[in-house]
This record gives C-alpha cells, sequence and structure tokens, in this order.
C-alpha cells in the first residue's frame, strides 16, 4: 500500500503510541523506523552472557493493578498493559554526595518517605508532607487544565489550586528558597534532579515536584524483559490492530502540496508513500532543518526551534561483572552519586570532558535477581554532558576516549561505595553521544530533547502547545514534545499528539 | 494556601499568568536563522558506522597453501576506524543467489582511514570458491561495517592476552598484532598458532618482530625443527598462563572444545576466555524435510522453501532474497525477524536473542532451522 490515513515518523515511545493511538481511532498507520528493532532508547542488547537494559533506571507513572498510575492507564487504553510484566522497586535510591558528606538510601512510600526525612532533619517529616500537599494539588491542577482540554475556568484555578498559580512561575531553587526548608531537606528532595537534567535555577518547579511526587507517592517499576519489553508489546499490539511498522526505513523527507499541508513522506530509498497526516517522534531541529522543503518552514517555526536549548547528551557504562552483587558487597538498585547536591554546580562541571560529577547507576540484579546468570551483576552507570563536548573527538581517538571517561566513572563508583568494579569486569559497553547520535539520530546525542527552562518549562508548553504547531498535516512528538523527556512523558506525548492529528483529520473531514 | 514567594499580594499568580507573555517574547526575539542539526558528533557517528560500503577487490594474493588475501577498496563511501580483531560481512549475488559472509579483518584499523580493507578467504565454500576463483580485480562487493566484541579492551582485559589461534582463526589476530606495532593499540599478545603444516601458514612471524608480540608456531601434521609439535595442551598453555592474562581464541569449534577442557584443566577462570563464535551451518536432522517459507519485506511477499537442515537464512540466500545479516552466528541482532506464524529451532549456544524476543516470537534467521511451514517478516536490505 502506498498510502495511509497517518504516518509516524519513528518507533520511539512516542512514535509507538502515537500508532496504537490512531490505530485504535481506525486510522490506517504506518510507522517508518531507521533502526532495526522499536524503541528507539527503550531496548536491550546482548553481550556474551548479559542482555544490557539501554536506558531505563526505573519507570514512575506505573503503580500497582489496584492503585495504577496515569501511565498504566494509558497503557490499559493503549491495549499493551496486559503484556508488560513488572517488578515493583523497593528502595528509591541511596545517595552519596561527596561534598554534604550524604550516603543515605531514601525508601518508597508517602509515609515510609516522610519518616526517613526525620534523619536528616528534626522536623522533616513535617516539611515533605507540606510539601506533598502543595505536590497534589499540582497534580490536581494538571489534571483539570487537561481535562479543560487547555481552557481552565480561571476562577476554578484561582479558588481550587492557590498553591499551583502561586508557585507556577518559579524554578526549583526559588520555589524550595521560599518554602525556607532546611537544607538537608531540599537536598534530599534535589536528588532526582539528573532524571529531568536541567539545573535548579532553570528547572520549573511544577514539572520537577510533579515528577518527583509521582516517584515517592506510587513508587516505580521496571519491566521484567527490559524495555525492548515495552516496545515489543507496542509493536505487537500495532500489528494485532492492522498497522505496519517498517524497519531500516528512514524518512527523508515530509512532501507538502501548494497549501503547504502535508501529502507525503519520502523514504531513503526514494520510495514516496502518501499521507495526509505525520507525526514525527524526533527532533524538531530535524524536521524543519532537514526533512522539510524550507518553503513550507513558516518563519515562527524557525524562531521556536532556535529559542530551544539542547538538554543532557548520554554517556553510559554497562557492565556484566563475574561476580554475585553480594559478593561484591552490592547492596541498593539505585545508586546516585554526585560531587556535590548543588544542582547549578553538578550541572556546570558536567560540561567539561571526563567529568564525573554525577553519576546514576543501577544495580539490576538488586531488583531482578534473574536477571544474569547466577554468580554475575549487571550494573549501569550513566551520566549526561551539559555541553556539545563530544563533536571535537576524532575518529581515531573515539575508542580511547570513550574508555577513558567510563574508567574516570567506574573509579569514582568505586571510591564511593568502596567496591571494586574492575577486577571483575567479564563483558562491557559503552554509549557515548556519538552512539546515541547514531541510533536515533538525534542533534549532538541529545538524550533528554529540548531542556527544561525557566521560560520553556512544562507548564508554558502545555498551556501554549496550540501556539507551537505550525504545519497543518504535522504533529511533533515524542521527548521533544510539550511533555519533555521521559519515558511516561514520551509515551504520553505520542498519544496526545495521536489524539490532535485525529482532530485535526475530523476538522478537515479526512 | 502554602505557598509565597512574593510579599505584595497575588504578585506571584500575576507572574505565573506572564510567564506566556515573556515566552512569546523571547520566542519573537529569536532569529529565524536556518537550523543546525548537523553536528561534529553526527558526522562522527557516520564516519564510525557507514552502514554498508560499497568496495572492489583491488588485489588478491595466495596466502598459505589454502587460502587468498583479498584486499578491498572502498568506491562508494568510506571505510570507518575499527577495533583490531573486529569482522565485515561481505554481500554479492552469486549466480541466482544473494549470499553474506562474515570475515575477520586481517588489515590494520590504520590501513582503514586510507580506503583498505583485507581479509583472508580459505578454499572452503560456494562464497570462498566465488570470492578466489570468479570474482575478478575490481568487482564489485557490498561492506557491511565493522562489528563484533573480539578485540582488547583495556578496561575489561588484562595487560596481557594469550591468543590462540587454529588455522585461518589467526587472521583477527594479524590485525591485532599490526595495531600493536602500528601502535594503535598497547598490550602484549602471545599468539599460539596451532596449524596442520608449516606451507599452510598465513604468516612469516618475522613481520611481527616486536618486544610485545611473542609467537609460537605448533605443527600438527609435520616435525620441523624451531616449531612445536602436537596440539595446544596444558604443557604449552601454562607457560604462558597467569592471572594477569586474558585468553582469546579463535579457530575451529573442535579446537575450542579441546583448548576449553586443557584450560579447564589447568584450573583458569572461564570468564577470561572469549571465544570468536563461528557460524551456525547446517544441522543433523533425522529426516530431511522441505517446508514453504513466506517472507515478508515491508510490503512485498516472498514464497520459497526452506529445508530443515538449513538455517532460514540459508534459504533465503539461495532463493535470491536480499536477507540483511551480520554475524551468521546469531549473536549480532542485526537479521532481528518477526515471526508470524510457524515452529522453528535455535541451539542453546547460539540463541542470542533478547529475553523479550523470546517472549514476543522474534528471532534471529542466521541461527534459526524451520520446524514447520514458516512465515516471517524480515527488515529490508537498505542500511
Amino acid at each position: 500500500m502506498n498510502r495511509y490515513d497517518v504516518v509516524v515518523i519513528g518507533a520511539g515511545n512516542g512514535g509507538l503510541a502515537a500508532a496504537c493511538t490512531v490505530l485504535n481511532a481506525g486510522k490506517s498507520c504506518l510507522v517508518c523506523e531507521r533502526h532495526n528493532i522499536p524503541g528507539g532508547f527503550a531496548t536491550s542488547f546482548v553481550r556474551g552472557r548479559f542482555e544490557f537494559e539501554a536506558s531505563l533506571h526505573e519507570f514512575n507513572g506505573i503503580g500497582t493493578p489496584e492503585q495504577p498510575g496515569s501511565t498504566r492507564e494509558l497503557f490499559e487504553q493503549l491495549g499493551v498493559a496486559d503484556k508488560i510484566e513488572w517488578i515493583q522497586l523497593k528502595d528509591a535510591y541511596h545517595l552519596i554526595s561527596e561534598k554534604e558528606g550524604y550516603d543515605y538510601v531514601m525508601p518508597f512510600g508517602y509515609e515510609a518517605f516522610a519518616k526517613a526525612n526525620n534523619q536528616l532533619d528534626l522536623n522533616g517529616e513535617k516539611y515533605i508532607r507540606e510539601f506533598f500537599v502543595i505536590c497534589q494539588q499540582i497534580r490536581d491542577a494538571m489534571a483539570y487544565i487537561s481535562e479543560s482540554k487547555g481552557h481552565p475556568d480561571p476562577q476554578v484555578m484561582m479558588e481550587k489550586y492557590p498553591d499551583y498559580l502561586a508557585c507556577g512561575s518559579y524554578s526549583v531553587n526559588e520555589a524550595f528558597e521560599a518554602l525556607g526548608y532546611p537544607k538537608a531537606i531540599v537536598d534530599n528532595l534535589n536528588t532526582y534532579w539528573c532524571y529531568l537534567g536541567a539545573d535548579g535555577n532553570s528547572m520549573s518547579f511544577l514539572h520537577y515536584a510533579n515528577m518527583i511526587y509521582s516517584y515517592f507517592s506510587k513508587g516505580a517499576a521496571i519491566p521484567k524483559h527490559r524495555s525492548h519489553e515495552l516496545s515489543l508489546a507496542f509493536e505487537q499490539t500495532i500489528h494485532e490492530k492492522g498497522g505496519e511498522i517498517w524497519y531500516n526505513s528512514e524518512v527523508t523527507k515530509i512532501l507538502t502540496d501548494e497549501n503547504k499541508h502535508v501529502c507525503g513522506v519520502q523514504l531513503s530509498d526514494g520510495r514516496i508513500i502518501e499521507t495526509r497526516h505525520v507525526i514525527a517522534n524526533c527532533s524538531p531541529h530535524l524536521v524543519y532543518g532537514k526533512m522539510m522543503d524550507p518553503t513550507a518552514v513558516p518563519e515562527k517555526a524557525l524562531k521556536l526551534t532556535n529559542y530551544r536549548k539542547f538538554a543532557g547528551r548520554g554517556f553510559t557504562v554497562f557492565l556484566g561483572l563475574n561476580r554475585s552483587p553480594e559478593e561484591l558487597g552490592l547492596k541498593d538498585h539505585n545508586y546516585f552519586i554526585y560531587d556535590t547536591s548543588n544542582s547549578v554546580d553538578q550541572y556546570a562541571s558536567m560540561a567539561r570532558f571526563g567529568n564525573t560529577a554525577a553519576q546514576a547507576t543501577v544495580v539490576l540484579n538488586n531488583a531482578d535477581p534473574d536477571c544474569s546468570p547466577e554468580g554475575t551483576t549487571i550494573m549501569y552507570m550513566t551520566t549526561l554532558f551539559t555541553s556539545d563536548v563530544w563533536s571535537d573527538v576524532e575518529e581515531k581517538d573515539y575508542f580511547n576516549k570513550k574508555n577513558e571517561v567510563a574508567r574516570a566513572m567506574i573509579e569514582r563508583f568505586e571510591k564511593a561505595t568502596g567496591v571494586d568494579i574492575k577486577d571483575h569486569i567479564e563483558e562491557l559497553a559503552i554509549a557515548t553521544p556519538e552512539t546515541y547520535a547514531r541510533y536515533c539520530g538525534h542533534p549532538q546525542g541529545v538524550i533528554y530533547g529540548y531542556e527544561s527552562q525557566y521560560y520553556d518549562g512544562l507548564m508554558n508548553r502545555i498551556q501554549m502547545v496550540e501556539e507551537d504547531h505550525f504545519v497543518p498535516g504535522l504533529r511533533i512528538g515524542g521527548g521533544y514534545g510539550e511533555r519533555l523527556l521521559g519515558y511516561p512523558s514520551s509515551y504520553k506525548s505520542g498519544n496526545n499528539e495521536a489524539k490532535r492529528t485525529l482532530r485535526d483529520m475530523e476538522k478537515e473531514g479526512d | 494556601m502554602i505557598f509565597k514567594r512574593s510579599d505584595i499580594p497575588g504578585e506571584d499568580i500575576k507572574r505565573a499568568m506572564s510567564m506566556a507573555d515573556k515566552r512569546r517574547q523571547l520566542i519573537e526575539e529569536t532569529p529565524a536563522t536556518p537550523l543546525v542539526y548537523d553536528y561534529g558528533v553526527n558526522r562522527l557517528a557516520r564516519s564510525l558506522h557507514p552502514g554498508i560500503v560499497k568496495a572492489k577487490i583491488s588485489n588478491k594474493e595466495q596466502c598459505g597453501s589454502d587460502s587468498c588475501r583479498i584486499t578491498l577498496s572502498a568506491v562508494q563511501g568510506k571505510f570507518p576506524y575499527f577495533r583490531a580483531g573486529q569482522f565485515i560481512t561481505l554481500s554479492s549475488k552469486v549466480n541466482d543467489s544473494f549470499i553474506s559472509r562474515p570475515y575477520s579483518i586481517a588489515s590494520s584499523p590504520k590501513e582503514a582511514l586510507e580506503g583498505k580493507i583485507a581479509i583472508i578467504v580459505q578454499k572452503k565454500g560456494i562464497f570462498a570458491d566465488y570470492l578466489i576463483n570468479e570474482a575478478a580485480i575490481g568487482t564489485e562487493l557490498s561492506v557491511g561495517e565493522p562489528s563484533g566484541d573480539f578485540y582488547h579492551d583495556d578496561l575489561r582485559d588484562q595487560n596481557h592476552i594469550l591468543a590462540i589461534a587454529g588455522g585461518s582463526g589467526i587472521t583477527p589476530f594479524i590485525s591485532m598484532m599490526k595495531a600493536i606495532k602500528e601502535g594503535s593499540e598497547d598490550f602484549r599478545l602471545t599468539l599460539v598458532y596451532g596449524i596442520r603444516k608449516k606451507e599452510m601458514m598465513l604468516i612469516d612471524p618475522d613481520e611481527y618482530k616486536d618486544e610485545r608480540i611473542r609467537i609460537i608456531t605448533v605443527l600438527s601434521d609435520e616435525e620441523r625443527e624451531g616449531y612445536r609439535h602436537g596440539f595446544i595442551n596444558t604443557e604449552i598453555l601454562k607457560e604462558f598462563l597467569d592471572d594477569k592474562t586474558n585468553v582469546f581464541m579463535c579457530g575451529p569449534d573442535a579446537m575450542y572444545n579441546f583448548v576449553s577442557k586443557q584450560l579447564d584443566e589447568l584450573g583458569f577462570d572461564k570468564t577470561r576466555i572469549r571465544k570468536e563464535r563461528n557460524s551456525v551451518g547446517d544441522r543433523k536432522v533425522e529426516e530431511s524435510k522441505t517446508y514453504k517459507l513466506t517472507v515478508h519485506i515491508r510490503d512485498e511477499v516472498y514464497e520459497l522453501e526452506a529445508k530443515n537442515e538449513e538455517t532460514i537464512i540459508t534459504a533465503m540466500e539461495r532463493a535470491g532474497i536480499p536477507a540483511l545479516v551480520r554475524c551468521r552466528n546469531g549473536s549480532c541482532g542485526f537479521c532481528h525477524s518477526r515471526v508470524i506464524k510457524g515452529d522453528y529451532f535455535i541451539s542453546r549456544e547460539n540463541d542470542f536473542r533478547r529475553s523479550a524476543d523470546k517472549k514476543f516470537n522474534y528471532i534471529h534467521p542466521c541461527s534459526t532451522y524451520p520446524e514447520s511451514d514458516l512465515e516471517i517478516e524480515i527488515p529490508i536490505f537498505n542500511v
């Protein structure tokens, strides 16, 4: 077939969710993916006797079947929920921050987390309970705004969600300063900052508070068969609903007609697929800068895209160790190892090549003891680069450079925990910004889309989503979308853009 | 109401209400210059991973008594820098078939940057016959990018590698020795090279003189002065093993079985042994059967016959279907394909699928045999 109601560019999380949404409405849909497997970053790979998770540290928003989180509800709507087996995580994290001398474990669960803060401050629990009241209001307000399809009643907002409005314009650091909590409590609450990758002066408080509330109150989980299970669950659902996915099939052009409305896509081998509706699960930089005819790109789209700031460029060390976690002395699933809990300082250090200022490390066996053969351990350490330093690396130096950074990260972990890693490496893989650029085509090897900025954070993006839409027949979703980065956000963004596409189709009579 | 930052009543909310206007203004002030989407990192990714490169045979020379050294020069695209020990996959139409075979690279990473990659082809099999006897100088082939994890890694491996090569299994070690001599690798390599007779040797050890390289040749079928005789046994191995050594092996499966037993006897840590995996070949079956294989590539459908003793990739190659394949041993995942209907068999030692692939019924056709009529979807040969 050469004509589809909708063509989705990219089988990443946003693209897969978009395809399911479109198919649910009875429309025909083709997904074109440049790689040979679905998922984008949501995948896994095998080295020797280890299967490594490519990107996911922990998934929030799943909850339990009895108390489902918002992403579980979305997965149910999309028809993938029953295909995924989840493992709930016990503890939130083990934080080690050198400058402040922090070395403690925080549990998941509203009550447990609140109480655990008493070890940091005599009134820790009280502050956390107050903080959670604000968080709950933020969630409720966002749900109300979403229900109102972007047109909330100002009167209702003022009466029911005053805290949402009052803190809405502030950064994380400004908001915590206003709340006046002691440093130890604020530092603890800041621990998850690297999951969003913007420093506390830039990152919107609403966005961050909403995320950590979801983590602490609903907990987090991982799919039993790595994130590849999520991607294949979506793929199977797409096939069941009559959709198609073509691999090794990169879309190089989005075609537009004389009215500058989308009329098709062209693949790298020249083949043309007709469609009036495209949902792109990739960077607007590529969409407007590379795939489209410049005359079909409005000036406003260029301005907005130039205004955006690229977020973190990924770096991950994957280790298959020939000892069990018990033998090595690794007790926890999730480690955050920081030079300091000050996210502004951390962010600045992470612009330099070879820094080890911050790492998020997962010991997978401590969540899923069966994930690797007996007597072995899978762990992965992730950091971000907050500048484009990897663009200066030359081809012949690349292998040495990536080992240099990986070695420093491993040694940093060893120093912080006292655990010997280097003598037990059986398998090793290293993903650098080059790797992420290769597999997903992102400029600079960015893994976090556009960074959450003071005026380009969650609230503004959601509020202005129709203003940020420029080309008739084209919607852009996924990690670069209005809900920013992260697994739940990308799925939700793909789902939202597909719903908008369906509305576009209805309006246009397609 | 809990939150308050400004002392002026209503100011916090007023501020939130003005955020969108401020953003509008900032966007309006941003220039509408062309977007930059291609950076050094993106160019590096394309250099290191060019996909399939078109290359021509630029040289052929006899190498030992039963092999041929073939040099390939890139004609479209360029060869990437690689890690000494990796392999490439050559693909070409041969008569009515479309065949792909992996070969360890025999040249150095530096030579690849100069546009050349060499392989050593043993006179064995249909594709080798084509390369050695039919393909003239100038013949074009598709060359898959260098792959595999059979290389020295200074984070993973000790500084000393005991390399055990059987016959043409010496090839990846030739690349490593060249890289050591050229300075792009820095580790000690002791090569124990097992081969039947001296005339079959694929290297002249004198060419690899370096204080970090040591070569011990073991002839199994003849006795000669200056050479060891027999098999690679505990006597020989224990001379070069210590706890600061990793073992790398490349050769036939029979050698792996024999040497692994010897290493086991010496109590050597299995997790410090790395074997280059061999291609999955035909299997023994009780009764030979032919099944119908239906292959979907995008919106095209092919129907062909598949024998139960042959891998699915072999059936597709014979039918001339341009099927993607890289390692031919099940490990790289490049030929990842969806099973729509039917039964199949994968041996445990060549099942490197992800656990979700098993759950959702995906296979690597290069290591999978049909057990019934089978319908699959494979990725297009278009990278």
